[in-house]
Protein backbone atom coordinates (compact mmCIF):
# COMPACT_ATOMS: atom_id res chain seq x y z
CA UNK A 1 0.00 0.00 0.00
CA UNK A 2 0.71 3.17 -0.77
CA UNK A 3 1.55 6.01 2.03
CA UNK A 4 -1.24 8.27 0.95
CA UNK A 5 -4.12 8.80 3.08
CA UNK A 6 -6.84 6.32 2.29
CA UNK A 7 -10.56 7.62 2.89
CA UNK A 8 -13.04 4.63 2.02
CA UNK A 9 -16.28 6.16 1.34
CA UNK A 10 -19.25 5.24 -0.67
CA UNK A 11 -19.91 7.97 -2.91
CA UNK A 12 -16.80 10.16 -4.50
CA UNK A 13 -16.51 13.57 -4.04
CA UNK A 14 -13.38 13.88 -2.09
CA UNK A 15 -10.66 16.51 -2.46
CA UNK A 16 -8.21 16.29 -5.25
CA UNK A 17 -5.10 14.04 -4.60
CA UNK A 18 -6.89 11.72 -2.22
CA UNK A 19 -6.88 8.58 -3.04
CA UNK A 20 -10.41 6.38 -2.98
CA UNK A 21 -10.36 2.71 -1.72
CA UNK A 22 -13.76 1.34 -3.81
CA UNK A 23 -14.56 -1.79 -3.51
CA UNK A 24 -16.54 -3.43 -6.63
CA UNK A 25 -18.71 -6.92 -5.00
CA UNK A 26 -18.09 -9.08 -4.05
CA UNK A 27 -22.29 -8.80 -4.24
CA UNK A 28 -21.91 -6.50 -7.61
CA UNK A 29 -24.15 -7.58 -10.37
CA UNK A 30 -20.71 -6.72 -13.09
CA UNK A 31 -18.82 -9.45 -11.33
CA UNK A 32 -20.99 -11.93 -12.15
CA UNK A 33 -20.60 -14.06 -8.95
CA UNK A 34 -18.69 -13.08 -5.89
CA UNK A 35 -15.20 -11.63 -7.34
CA UNK A 36 -14.61 -8.65 -5.39
CA UNK A 37 -11.81 -5.80 -6.88
CA UNK A 38 -10.48 -3.70 -4.38
CA UNK A 39 -9.73 -0.49 -6.68
CA UNK A 40 -8.04 2.44 -5.66
CA UNK A 41 -9.27 5.40 -7.62
CA UNK A 42 -7.40 8.97 -8.13
CA UNK A 43 -10.79 10.99 -9.94
CA UNK A 44 -12.09 8.69 -11.90
CA UNK A 45 -9.08 6.85 -12.99
CA UNK A 46 -7.81 3.64 -11.26
CA UNK A 47 -4.17 3.98 -9.92
CA UNK A 48 -3.98 -0.07 -8.67
CA UNK A 49 -6.65 -2.82 -8.28
CA UNK A 50 -6.15 -6.37 -6.47
CA UNK A 51 -8.67 -8.90 -6.93
CA UNK A 52 -9.75 -10.27 -3.87
CA UNK A 53 -10.59 -13.85 -4.61
CA UNK A 54 -12.09 -16.72 -2.14
CA UNK A 55 -15.43 -15.87 -1.62
CA UNK A 56 -16.54 -19.19 -3.23
CA UNK A 57 -14.29 -21.35 -2.27
CA UNK A 58 -15.71 -24.86 -1.48
CA UNK A 59 -12.29 -26.70 -1.05
CA UNK A 60 -12.34 -28.93 -4.27
CA UNK A 61 -9.17 -30.25 -3.78
CA UNK A 62 -9.62 -31.35 -0.55
CA UNK A 63 -13.16 -32.67 -1.44
CA UNK A 64 -11.48 -34.73 -4.28
CA UNK A 65 -9.04 -36.30 -1.61
CA UNK A 66 -12.15 -38.33 -0.11
CA UNK A 67 -13.55 -39.28 -3.32
CA UNK A 68 -13.48 -41.89 -5.57
CA UNK A 69 -12.38 -41.47 -9.35
CA UNK A 70 -16.52 -41.66 -10.51
CA UNK A 71 -17.30 -39.21 -7.20
CA UNK A 72 -14.49 -36.59 -8.67
CA UNK A 73 -16.08 -36.24 -11.73
CA UNK A 74 -19.15 -35.21 -9.92
CA UNK A 75 -17.33 -32.94 -8.13
CA UNK A 76 -14.98 -31.89 -10.85
CA UNK A 77 -17.40 -30.71 -13.58
CA UNK A 78 -18.78 -28.20 -10.79
CA UNK A 79 -15.50 -25.37 -10.57
CA UNK A 80 -16.57 -24.50 -13.57
CA UNK A 81 -20.13 -24.76 -14.21
CA UNK A 82 -20.16 -23.31 -18.04
CA UNK A 83 -17.71 -25.94 -19.44
CA UNK A 84 -18.78 -29.04 -17.14
CA UNK A 85 -17.95 -31.45 -20.11
CA UNK A 86 -14.47 -30.16 -20.43
CA UNK A 87 -13.87 -30.25 -16.60
CA UNK A 88 -14.63 -34.11 -16.47
CA UNK A 89 -12.27 -34.68 -19.25
CA UNK A 90 -9.45 -33.60 -17.21
CA UNK A 91 -9.70 -36.04 -14.37
CA UNK A 92 -10.66 -39.04 -16.73
CA UNK A 93 -8.03 -38.45 -18.97
CA UNK A 94 -5.58 -38.42 -16.05
CA UNK A 95 -6.73 -41.81 -14.40
CA UNK A 96 -6.69 -42.96 -17.81
CA UNK A 97 -3.12 -42.02 -18.49
CA UNK A 98 -2.11 -43.66 -14.98
CA UNK A 99 -4.30 -47.03 -16.12
CA UNK A 100 -2.31 -46.87 -19.64
CA UNK A 101 -6.00 -47.38 -20.24
CA UNK A 102 -7.00 -47.25 -24.24
CA UNK A 103 -10.64 -45.78 -24.41
CA UNK A 104 -12.78 -46.85 -27.61
CA UNK A 105 -12.67 -44.68 -30.88
CA UNK A 106 -16.60 -44.24 -30.45
CA UNK A 107 -16.03 -42.92 -27.01
CA UNK A 108 -12.99 -40.50 -28.49
CA UNK A 109 -15.01 -39.13 -31.16
CA UNK A 110 -18.01 -39.01 -29.14
CA UNK A 111 -16.08 -36.93 -26.33
CA UNK A 112 -14.86 -34.28 -28.34
CA UNK A 113 -17.71 -33.94 -30.08
CA UNK A 114 -19.30 -33.15 -26.66
CA UNK A 115 -16.49 -31.11 -25.51
CA UNK A 116 -16.49 -28.91 -28.68
CA UNK A 117 -20.52 -28.52 -28.28
CA UNK A 118 -19.72 -27.73 -24.58
CA UNK A 119 -17.17 -25.28 -26.34
CA UNK A 120 -20.22 -23.33 -28.07
CA UNK A 121 -22.67 -23.22 -25.26
CA UNK A 122 -19.87 -21.90 -22.93
CA UNK A 123 -18.74 -19.04 -25.48
CA UNK A 124 -22.47 -18.26 -26.00
CA UNK A 125 -22.64 -17.44 -22.46
CA UNK A 126 -19.81 -14.79 -23.07
CA UNK A 127 -21.05 -13.22 -26.20
CA UNK A 128 -24.78 -12.86 -24.50
CA UNK A 129 -23.04 -11.40 -21.34
CA UNK A 130 -20.83 -8.77 -22.77
CA UNK A 131 -22.65 -6.83 -24.79
CA UNK A 132 -25.41 -6.75 -21.60
CA UNK A 133 -22.50 -5.38 -19.51
CA UNK A 134 -22.09 -3.03 -21.85
CA UNK A 135 -25.44 -2.02 -21.79
CA UNK A 136 -26.91 -3.79 -24.75
CA UNK A 137 -29.46 -5.86 -23.44
CA UNK A 138 -31.09 -7.60 -26.68
CA UNK A 139 -27.96 -9.75 -27.34
CA UNK A 140 -28.33 -12.26 -24.26
CA UNK A 141 -31.76 -13.21 -25.45
CA UNK A 142 -29.88 -14.46 -29.14
CA UNK A 143 -27.38 -16.41 -26.99
CA UNK A 144 -29.88 -18.12 -24.46
CA UNK A 145 -31.70 -19.05 -27.28
CA UNK A 146 -29.05 -20.72 -29.08
CA UNK A 147 -28.26 -22.20 -26.08
CA UNK A 148 -31.45 -23.68 -25.30
CA UNK A 149 -31.40 -25.09 -28.91
CA UNK A 150 -27.29 -27.20 -27.76
CA UNK A 151 -28.67 -27.74 -23.96
CA UNK A 152 -31.43 -29.78 -25.70
CA UNK A 153 -29.04 -31.83 -27.35
CA UNK A 154 -26.55 -32.03 -24.44
CA UNK A 155 -29.75 -32.52 -22.22
CA UNK A 156 -30.82 -35.78 -24.48
CA UNK A 157 -27.85 -37.44 -24.44
CA UNK A 158 -26.45 -36.99 -21.02
CA UNK A 159 -29.69 -36.33 -18.58
CA UNK A 160 -28.59 -33.16 -17.60
CA UNK A 161 -28.33 -29.25 -18.89
CA UNK A 162 -25.56 -27.92 -16.90
CA UNK A 163 -23.30 -30.62 -15.30
CA UNK A 164 -23.39 -33.53 -17.57
CA UNK A 165 -21.98 -36.13 -15.62
CA UNK A 166 -21.54 -38.21 -18.69
CA UNK A 167 -17.96 -38.98 -18.82
CA UNK A 168 -16.47 -41.87 -17.25
CA UNK A 169 -12.90 -43.39 -16.65
CA UNK A 170 -12.60 -45.68 -19.98
CA UNK A 171 -15.15 -43.57 -21.96
CA UNK A 172 -18.89 -42.40 -21.39
CA UNK A 173 -21.71 -43.53 -19.17
CA UNK A 174 -23.78 -44.97 -21.91
CA UNK A 175 -24.48 -44.84 -25.60
CA UNK A 176 -26.13 -42.18 -27.82
CA UNK A 177 -29.85 -42.18 -28.45
CA UNK A 178 -31.30 -43.12 -31.72
CA UNK A 179 -31.52 -40.37 -33.93
CA UNK A 180 -29.50 -38.44 -31.49
CA UNK A 181 -26.56 -37.67 -33.91
CA UNK A 182 -29.41 -36.43 -36.45
CA UNK A 183 -30.41 -33.56 -34.27
CA UNK A 184 -27.10 -32.57 -32.91
CA UNK A 185 -26.25 -31.75 -36.44
CA UNK A 186 -29.88 -29.92 -36.99
CA UNK A 187 -28.88 -28.31 -34.12
CA UNK A 188 -25.47 -27.00 -34.74
CA UNK A 189 -26.71 -25.83 -38.39
CA UNK A 190 -29.80 -24.10 -36.41
CA UNK A 191 -27.12 -22.47 -34.15
CA UNK A 192 -24.68 -21.67 -37.02
CA UNK A 193 -27.07 -20.38 -39.37
CA UNK A 194 -27.75 -17.69 -36.26
CA UNK A 195 -24.73 -16.94 -35.58
CA UNK A 196 -24.76 -13.53 -37.24
CA UNK A 197 -26.38 -12.12 -34.62
CA UNK A 198 -23.17 -12.01 -33.24
CA UNK A 199 -21.28 -11.06 -36.13
CA UNK A 200 -23.53 -8.38 -37.28
CA UNK A 201 -25.44 -6.97 -34.57
CA UNK A 202 -23.15 -7.49 -32.04
CA UNK A 203 -19.70 -6.65 -33.38
CA UNK A 204 -20.83 -4.43 -35.79
CA UNK A 205 -22.25 -2.36 -33.61
CA UNK A 206 -20.85 0.94 -33.30
CA UNK A 207 -21.07 2.00 -29.24
CA UNK A 208 -19.85 -1.77 -28.61
CA UNK A 209 -16.91 -0.95 -30.61
CA UNK A 210 -16.03 2.20 -29.24
CA UNK A 211 -16.51 1.08 -25.76
CA UNK A 212 -13.89 -2.22 -26.65
CA UNK A 213 -11.49 -0.98 -29.30
CA UNK A 214 -8.53 0.11 -27.61
CA UNK A 215 -9.69 -0.18 -24.37
CA UNK A 216 -7.32 -2.76 -21.54
CA UNK A 217 -4.76 -3.82 -24.28
CA UNK A 218 -2.98 -6.74 -22.27
CA UNK A 219 0.74 -7.77 -24.00
CA UNK A 220 1.64 -10.66 -24.41
CA UNK A 221 4.24 -10.11 -21.69
CA UNK A 222 1.63 -9.99 -19.51
CA UNK A 223 0.04 -12.82 -20.81
CA UNK A 224 3.11 -15.05 -19.98
CA UNK A 225 4.14 -13.58 -16.55
CA UNK A 226 0.44 -14.43 -15.71
CA UNK A 227 -0.09 -17.74 -16.78
CA UNK A 228 -3.01 -16.33 -19.19
CA UNK A 229 -4.34 -18.93 -21.47
CA UNK A 230 -7.18 -19.23 -23.85
CA UNK A 231 -8.84 -16.77 -26.12
CA UNK A 232 -7.63 -14.30 -23.75
CA UNK A 233 -4.37 -15.29 -24.47
CA UNK A 234 -4.76 -15.51 -27.95
CA UNK A 235 -6.16 -12.02 -28.61
CA UNK A 236 -3.20 -10.46 -27.17
CA UNK A 237 -1.20 -12.53 -30.03
CA UNK A 238 -0.13 -15.51 -27.80
CA UNK A 239 -0.65 -18.17 -30.51
CA UNK A 240 -1.19 -21.53 -28.15
CA UNK A 241 -3.86 -23.92 -28.47
CA UNK A 242 -3.91 -27.53 -26.19
CA UNK A 243 -6.02 -28.56 -29.55
CA UNK A 244 -3.19 -28.42 -31.74
CA UNK A 245 -0.09 -28.28 -29.73
CA UNK A 246 -0.78 -31.08 -27.30
CA UNK A 247 -3.87 -32.38 -29.45
CA UNK A 248 -5.64 -35.00 -27.03
CA UNK A 249 -9.02 -36.41 -27.87
CA UNK A 250 -9.11 -36.77 -31.84
CA UNK A 251 -7.94 -33.42 -32.34
CA UNK A 252 -4.93 -35.00 -33.74
CA UNK A 253 -7.15 -35.95 -36.82
CA UNK A 254 -9.07 -32.40 -36.75
CA UNK A 255 -6.09 -30.74 -37.25
CA UNK A 256 -7.14 -29.32 -41.08
CA UNK A 257 -10.80 -28.47 -38.99
CA UNK A 258 -9.07 -26.97 -36.33
CA UNK A 259 -8.47 -22.75 -36.96
CA UNK A 260 -6.39 -21.08 -33.74
CA UNK A 261 -7.96 -17.63 -33.79
CA UNK A 262 -5.24 -15.10 -32.28
CA UNK A 263 -5.15 -11.18 -32.74
CA UNK A 264 -2.28 -8.94 -31.67
CA UNK A 265 -4.39 -6.02 -30.27
CA UNK A 266 -4.93 -7.42 -26.92
CA UNK A 267 -8.09 -5.42 -26.35
CA UNK A 268 -11.28 -6.15 -25.26
CA UNK A 269 -12.31 -6.02 -29.05
CA UNK A 270 -9.79 -8.58 -29.74
CA UNK A 271 -10.79 -10.85 -27.00
CA UNK A 272 -14.72 -10.52 -27.79
CA UNK A 273 -13.82 -11.48 -31.63
CA UNK A 274 -11.33 -14.48 -30.63
CA UNK A 275 -14.31 -15.84 -28.77
CA UNK A 276 -16.86 -15.35 -31.86
CA UNK A 277 -14.25 -16.77 -34.44
CA UNK A 278 -13.51 -20.17 -32.23
CA UNK A 279 -17.44 -20.35 -31.59
CA UNK A 280 -17.88 -20.59 -35.33
CA UNK A 281 -14.86 -22.69 -35.20
CA UNK A 282 -16.30 -24.96 -32.48
CA UNK A 283 -19.10 -25.64 -34.52
CA UNK A 284 -16.93 -26.63 -37.64
CA UNK A 285 -15.84 -29.45 -35.18
CA UNK A 286 -18.56 -30.49 -34.11
CA UNK A 287 -19.67 -31.10 -37.78
CA UNK A 288 -16.48 -32.83 -38.56
CA UNK A 289 -16.48 -35.07 -35.68
CA UNK A 290 -20.24 -36.00 -36.42
CA UNK A 291 -19.17 -36.73 -40.18
CA UNK A 292 -16.38 -39.26 -38.43
CA UNK A 293 -18.92 -40.60 -36.19
CA UNK A 294 -21.14 -41.43 -38.78
CA UNK A 295 -18.22 -43.30 -40.86
CA UNK A 296 -16.94 -45.00 -37.53
CA UNK A 297 -17.98 -48.73 -37.24
CA UNK A 298 -20.09 -49.94 -34.59
CA UNK A 299 -18.90 -50.56 -31.06
CA UNK A 300 -18.88 -50.16 -27.12
CA UNK A 301 -18.18 -46.54 -26.10
CA UNK A 302 -16.49 -47.46 -22.34
CA UNK A 303 -15.00 -49.78 -21.18
CA UNK A 304 -15.55 -52.24 -18.26
CA UNK A 305 -14.14 -51.62 -14.94
CA UNK A 306 -13.16 -53.07 -12.03
CA UNK A 307 -15.57 -53.09 -8.91
CA UNK A 308 -13.43 -51.02 -6.98
CA UNK A 309 -10.95 -48.75 -9.23
CA UNK A 310 -7.61 -47.99 -8.26
CA UNK A 311 -5.12 -45.81 -9.87
CA UNK A 312 -1.68 -46.94 -9.84
CA UNK A 313 1.06 -45.41 -7.87
CA UNK A 314 2.50 -42.49 -9.62
CA UNK A 315 1.45 -39.53 -10.94
CA UNK A 316 0.82 -37.01 -13.81
CA UNK A 317 -0.29 -33.91 -15.54
CA UNK A 318 -3.56 -33.83 -17.85
CA UNK A 319 -3.95 -30.05 -19.45
CA UNK A 320 -6.77 -29.72 -21.63
CA UNK A 321 -7.51 -27.01 -23.43
CA UNK A 322 -10.68 -25.55 -21.75
CA UNK A 323 -13.38 -23.32 -23.35
CA UNK A 324 -11.94 -20.44 -20.91
CA UNK A 325 -8.36 -21.64 -21.08
CA UNK A 326 -5.70 -24.88 -19.67
CA UNK A 327 -7.58 -26.80 -16.86
CA UNK A 328 -5.05 -29.35 -15.76
CA UNK A 329 -5.45 -31.85 -13.37
CA UNK A 330 -1.99 -33.15 -11.44
CA UNK A 331 -2.86 -36.26 -10.08
CA UNK A 332 -1.16 -38.33 -7.67
CA UNK A 333 -1.95 -41.68 -6.62
CA UNK A 334 -0.82 -43.67 -3.75
CA UNK A 335 -2.36 -46.45 -5.33
CA UNK A 336 -5.58 -46.09 -2.98
CA UNK A 337 -9.51 -45.94 -4.80
CA UNK A 338 -9.05 -42.08 -3.99
CA UNK A 339 -6.25 -40.09 -5.32
CA UNK A 340 -3.55 -38.91 -2.69
CA UNK A 341 -3.34 -35.32 -4.27
CA UNK A 342 -5.58 -33.56 -7.21
CA UNK A 343 -4.20 -30.61 -7.67
CA UNK A 344 -6.68 -28.19 -10.14
CA UNK A 345 -5.45 -25.64 -12.32
CA UNK A 346 -7.82 -23.76 -13.47
CA UNK A 347 -7.98 -20.57 -16.22
CA UNK A 348 -9.70 -18.05 -15.08
CA UNK A 349 -7.90 -18.07 -11.63
CA UNK A 350 -4.65 -16.83 -13.54
CA UNK A 351 -7.00 -14.95 -16.07
CA UNK A 352 -7.92 -13.02 -13.70
CA UNK A 353 -4.71 -11.79 -12.08
CA UNK A 354 -4.45 -9.98 -14.98
CA UNK A 355 -6.73 -7.28 -13.44
CA UNK A 356 -4.07 -5.91 -11.72
CA UNK A 357 -1.90 -4.89 -14.80
CA UNK A 358 -4.95 -4.53 -16.55
CA UNK A 359 -6.76 -2.19 -14.57
CA UNK A 360 -4.12 0.83 -13.33
CA UNK A 361 -4.25 3.65 -15.20
CA UNK A 362 -8.02 3.02 -16.83
CA UNK A 363 -10.82 5.11 -16.04
CA UNK A 364 -13.84 3.64 -13.51
CA UNK A 365 -16.11 3.55 -16.80
CA UNK A 366 -14.21 0.71 -18.49
CA UNK A 367 -13.54 -1.31 -15.96
CA UNK A 368 -16.51 -3.44 -16.36
CA UNK A 369 -15.42 -3.54 -19.91
CA UNK A 370 -12.52 -4.99 -19.28
CA UNK A 371 -13.76 -7.49 -16.24
CA UNK A 372 -16.24 -9.00 -18.72
CA UNK A 373 -13.48 -9.41 -21.57
CA UNK A 374 -11.56 -12.13 -19.50
CA UNK A 375 -14.59 -14.29 -19.42
CA UNK A 376 -14.16 -15.74 -16.53
CA UNK A 377 -16.30 -18.14 -14.52
CA UNK A 378 -16.53 -17.15 -10.36
CA UNK A 379 -16.35 -21.10 -9.46
CA UNK A 380 -13.03 -21.39 -11.68
CA UNK A 381 -11.33 -19.16 -9.72
CA UNK A 382 -12.40 -19.69 -6.27
CA UNK A 383 -12.59 -23.91 -7.02
CA UNK B 1 -16.48 5.91 -44.87
CA UNK B 2 -18.83 8.59 -43.01
CA UNK B 3 -22.13 6.93 -41.61
CA UNK B 4 -25.83 8.15 -42.49
CA UNK B 5 -26.74 9.54 -39.59
CA UNK B 6 -29.04 7.12 -37.84
CA UNK B 7 -28.57 4.42 -39.91
CA UNK B 8 -27.35 1.99 -36.93
CA UNK B 9 -31.28 2.99 -35.63
CA UNK B 10 -32.77 1.63 -38.28
CA UNK B 11 -30.68 -1.66 -38.97
CA UNK B 12 -31.46 -2.00 -35.57
CA UNK B 13 -35.39 -1.30 -35.60
CA UNK B 14 -34.93 -3.87 -39.21
CA UNK B 15 -33.97 -6.45 -36.77
CA UNK B 16 -36.68 -5.68 -34.60
CA UNK B 17 -39.36 -5.91 -37.55
CA UNK B 18 -37.80 -9.20 -38.58
CA UNK B 19 -37.77 -10.94 -35.34
CA UNK B 20 -41.33 -9.65 -34.53
CA UNK B 21 -42.95 -11.55 -37.39
CA UNK B 22 -41.40 -14.74 -36.14
CA UNK B 23 -42.86 -17.56 -34.09
CA UNK B 24 -41.76 -16.65 -30.15
CA UNK B 25 -39.29 -19.04 -29.05
CA UNK B 26 -40.34 -19.00 -25.23
CA UNK B 27 -42.70 -21.77 -23.71
CA UNK B 28 -45.11 -20.64 -21.29
CA UNK B 29 -44.53 -23.08 -18.94
CA UNK B 30 -47.20 -23.62 -16.36
CA UNK B 31 -49.23 -23.36 -19.23
CA UNK B 32 -47.49 -26.03 -21.19
CA UNK B 33 -45.29 -28.75 -20.34
CA UNK B 34 -41.80 -28.81 -21.61
CA UNK B 35 -40.80 -32.22 -23.48
CA UNK B 36 -38.25 -33.82 -21.57
CA UNK B 37 -35.84 -36.29 -23.17
CA UNK B 38 -36.13 -39.71 -21.00
CA UNK B 39 -33.09 -39.82 -20.24
CA UNK B 40 -33.40 -36.47 -17.87
CA UNK B 41 -32.13 -36.26 -14.39
CA UNK B 42 -35.47 -34.87 -12.45
CA UNK B 43 -36.38 -36.63 -9.72
CA UNK B 44 -35.23 -40.47 -8.02
CA UNK B 45 -37.62 -42.77 -8.17
CA UNK B 46 -37.46 -45.88 -5.90
CA UNK B 47 -38.91 -49.33 -6.85
CA UNK B 48 -38.55 -50.97 -3.38
CA UNK B 49 -39.70 -54.28 -4.44
CA UNK B 50 -36.20 -54.29 -5.96
CA UNK B 51 -34.34 -53.04 -3.23
CA UNK B 52 -32.10 -55.32 -1.22
CA UNK B 53 -31.08 -53.08 1.38
CA UNK B 54 -27.32 -53.34 -0.02
CA UNK B 55 -26.71 -50.32 1.01
CA UNK B 56 -24.66 -48.94 -2.27
CA UNK B 57 -26.62 -46.56 -3.38
CA UNK B 58 -26.42 -44.71 0.54
CA UNK B 59 -22.26 -45.74 0.72
CA UNK B 60 -21.34 -44.51 -3.12
CA UNK B 61 -23.44 -41.13 -2.57
CA UNK B 62 -20.80 -38.47 -3.23
CA UNK B 63 -22.67 -36.13 -0.26
CA UNK B 64 -24.07 -38.85 1.74
CA UNK B 65 -28.00 -37.64 1.09
CA UNK B 66 -29.67 -41.19 1.27
CA UNK B 67 -30.89 -42.87 4.08
CA UNK B 68 -31.78 -46.22 5.01
CA UNK B 69 -32.98 -48.30 7.72
CA UNK B 70 -33.67 -51.52 7.95
CA UNK B 71 -34.07 -54.87 9.98
CA UNK B 72 -33.42 -58.75 9.45
CA UNK B 73 -36.38 -60.99 9.40
CA UNK B 74 -35.87 -64.54 9.55
CA UNK B 75 -37.87 -66.87 7.23
CA UNK B 76 -38.93 -70.35 8.37
CA UNK B 77 -37.48 -72.90 5.99
CA UNK B 78 -39.06 -73.88 3.52
CA UNK B 79 -38.59 -77.69 3.45
CA UNK B 80 -38.64 -79.75 6.55
CA UNK B 81 -35.07 -80.12 7.66
CA UNK B 82 -33.89 -76.71 6.34
CA UNK B 83 -32.24 -73.93 7.35
CA UNK B 84 -34.03 -70.70 8.71
CA UNK B 85 -33.03 -67.80 5.97
CA UNK B 86 -32.71 -64.15 7.08
CA UNK B 87 -33.61 -61.18 4.54
CA UNK B 88 -33.58 -57.07 4.92
CA UNK B 89 -36.20 -55.84 5.34
CA UNK B 90 -36.88 -52.12 4.05
CA UNK B 91 -38.32 -49.65 7.03
CA UNK B 92 -36.72 -46.11 5.35
CA UNK B 93 -35.90 -45.24 2.20
CA UNK B 94 -35.11 -41.33 2.08
CA UNK B 95 -33.26 -38.82 -0.42
CA UNK B 96 -32.63 -35.23 0.88
CA UNK B 97 -32.76 -33.66 -2.25
CA UNK B 98 -31.51 -30.24 -1.04
CA UNK B 99 -27.82 -32.45 -0.69
CA UNK B 100 -28.30 -34.20 -4.35
CA UNK B 101 -26.29 -33.37 -6.77
CA UNK B 102 -27.87 -35.06 -9.47
CA UNK B 103 -25.18 -37.21 -10.17
CA UNK B 104 -26.73 -40.63 -10.83
CA UNK B 105 -24.34 -42.72 -8.85
CA UNK B 106 -27.01 -44.81 -6.82
CA UNK B 107 -28.80 -45.15 -9.98
CA UNK B 108 -25.70 -46.54 -11.62
CA UNK B 109 -24.28 -48.70 -8.87
CA UNK B 110 -27.51 -49.93 -7.97
CA UNK B 111 -27.36 -53.51 -8.48
CA UNK B 112 -30.78 -54.90 -8.28
CA UNK B 113 -32.31 -52.22 -10.30
CA UNK B 114 -34.39 -50.31 -7.71
CA UNK B 115 -33.40 -46.81 -8.59
CA UNK B 116 -34.43 -44.75 -11.58
CA UNK B 117 -34.61 -41.19 -12.82
CA UNK B 118 -37.35 -39.53 -13.68
CA UNK B 119 -38.13 -36.37 -15.74
CA UNK B 120 -40.49 -35.59 -13.26
CA UNK B 121 -39.38 -31.93 -12.21
CA UNK B 122 -42.10 -30.05 -10.10
CA UNK B 123 -40.91 -30.47 -6.29
CA UNK B 124 -40.43 -27.45 -5.06
CA UNK B 125 -40.93 -26.78 -1.70
CA UNK B 126 -40.99 -23.67 0.67
CA UNK B 127 -38.79 -25.34 3.60
CA UNK B 128 -35.40 -27.20 2.71
CA UNK B 129 -36.30 -29.70 4.85
CA UNK B 130 -39.44 -30.60 3.00
CA UNK B 131 -36.98 -31.75 0.35
CA UNK B 132 -36.24 -34.96 2.30
CA UNK B 133 -38.50 -37.29 0.31
CA UNK B 134 -39.77 -40.81 2.13
CA UNK B 135 -40.05 -44.27 -0.24
CA UNK B 136 -43.71 -43.52 -0.64
CA UNK B 137 -43.13 -40.07 -2.47
CA UNK B 138 -40.53 -41.96 -4.39
CA UNK B 139 -42.57 -44.37 -5.25
CA UNK B 140 -44.84 -42.14 -6.79
CA UNK B 141 -42.48 -41.10 -8.65
CA UNK B 142 -41.28 -44.75 -10.23
CA UNK B 143 -44.69 -44.57 -12.10
CA UNK B 144 -43.27 -41.40 -13.82
CA UNK B 145 -39.91 -43.02 -15.10
CA UNK B 146 -40.10 -43.31 -18.83
CA UNK B 147 -38.77 -45.87 -20.78
CA UNK B 148 -35.04 -45.83 -21.65
CA UNK B 149 -34.32 -44.38 -25.59
CA UNK B 150 -33.34 -46.66 -28.06
CA UNK B 151 -29.72 -46.99 -28.75
CA UNK B 152 -27.71 -45.30 -32.01
CA UNK B 153 -27.50 -48.25 -34.55
CA UNK B 154 -23.48 -47.74 -33.89
CA UNK B 155 -23.83 -48.40 -30.36
CA UNK B 156 -22.77 -51.88 -28.65
CA UNK B 157 -25.16 -54.42 -28.31
CA UNK B 158 -26.87 -53.64 -25.11
CA UNK B 159 -25.82 -56.78 -22.41
CA UNK B 160 -29.10 -57.99 -21.81
CA UNK B 161 -30.09 -58.52 -25.39
CA UNK B 162 -26.22 -60.01 -25.75
CA UNK B 163 -27.47 -62.21 -22.77
CA UNK B 164 -30.88 -62.87 -24.07
CA UNK B 165 -29.97 -63.90 -27.67
CA UNK B 166 -27.09 -66.61 -26.08
CA UNK B 167 -29.35 -68.09 -24.26
CA UNK B 168 -32.07 -68.37 -27.15
CA UNK B 169 -29.62 -69.97 -29.37
CA UNK B 170 -28.00 -72.51 -26.84
CA UNK B 171 -31.90 -73.52 -26.58
CA UNK B 172 -32.43 -73.63 -30.29
CA UNK B 173 -29.30 -75.63 -30.53
CA UNK B 174 -30.78 -78.11 -27.68
CA UNK B 175 -33.87 -78.35 -29.79
CA UNK B 176 -32.01 -78.56 -33.30
CA UNK B 177 -30.94 -82.39 -32.90
CA UNK B 178 -34.58 -83.38 -32.30
CA UNK B 179 -36.20 -81.94 -35.40
CA UNK B 180 -36.48 -84.16 -37.87
CA UNK B 181 -35.91 -82.51 -40.82
CA UNK B 182 -35.26 -83.39 -44.04
CA UNK B 183 -32.67 -80.39 -44.66
CA UNK B 184 -31.02 -81.41 -41.41
CA UNK B 185 -28.37 -83.66 -42.66
CA UNK B 186 -25.20 -83.62 -45.17
CA UNK B 187 -25.88 -79.81 -45.34
CA UNK B 188 -23.08 -78.34 -43.53
CA UNK B 189 -23.20 -74.89 -44.98
CA UNK B 190 -26.61 -74.21 -43.50
CA UNK B 191 -25.99 -75.19 -40.30
CA UNK B 192 -22.91 -72.82 -40.30
CA UNK B 193 -24.76 -70.07 -41.12
CA UNK B 194 -27.46 -70.99 -37.99
CA UNK B 195 -24.30 -71.39 -35.63
CA UNK B 196 -23.61 -67.34 -36.68
CA UNK B 197 -27.20 -66.18 -36.15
Amino acid sequence: MTPTTETTVGIGGAAESTDMVLNIGPQHPSTHGVLRLKLVLDGERITSAEPVIGYMHRGAEKLFEARDYRQIIMLANRHDWLSAFSNELGVVLAVERMLGMEVPTRAVWTRTLLAELNRVLNHLMFLGSYPLELGGITPVFYAFREREVLQNVMEEVSGGRMHYMFNRVGGLKEDLPAGWTTRARGAVAAVRSRMDVFDDLVLGNEIFRGRTRGVGALSAEAVHAYGVSGPVARASGVDFDLRRDEPYLAYGELQDTLKVVTRTDGDCLARFECLLAQTHNALDLADACLDRLAELAPGPVNQRLPKVLKAPEGHTYAWTENPLGINGYYLVSKGEKTPYRLKLRSASYNNIQALAELLPGTLVADMVAILGSLFFVVGDIDK
Amino acid sequence: MAPVPGSGLAKGLAVTLRTMTRKTVTEQYPDAQPELPPRTRGVIGLFEENCTVCMLCARECPDWCIYIDSHKETVPAATPGGRDRSRNVLDRFAIDFALCMYCGICIEVCPFDALFWSPEFEYAETDIRDLTHERDKLREWMWTVPAPPALDPGAEEPKELAAARKAADKLAAQQQPDQPGPDHPGQPDESGQEGRT
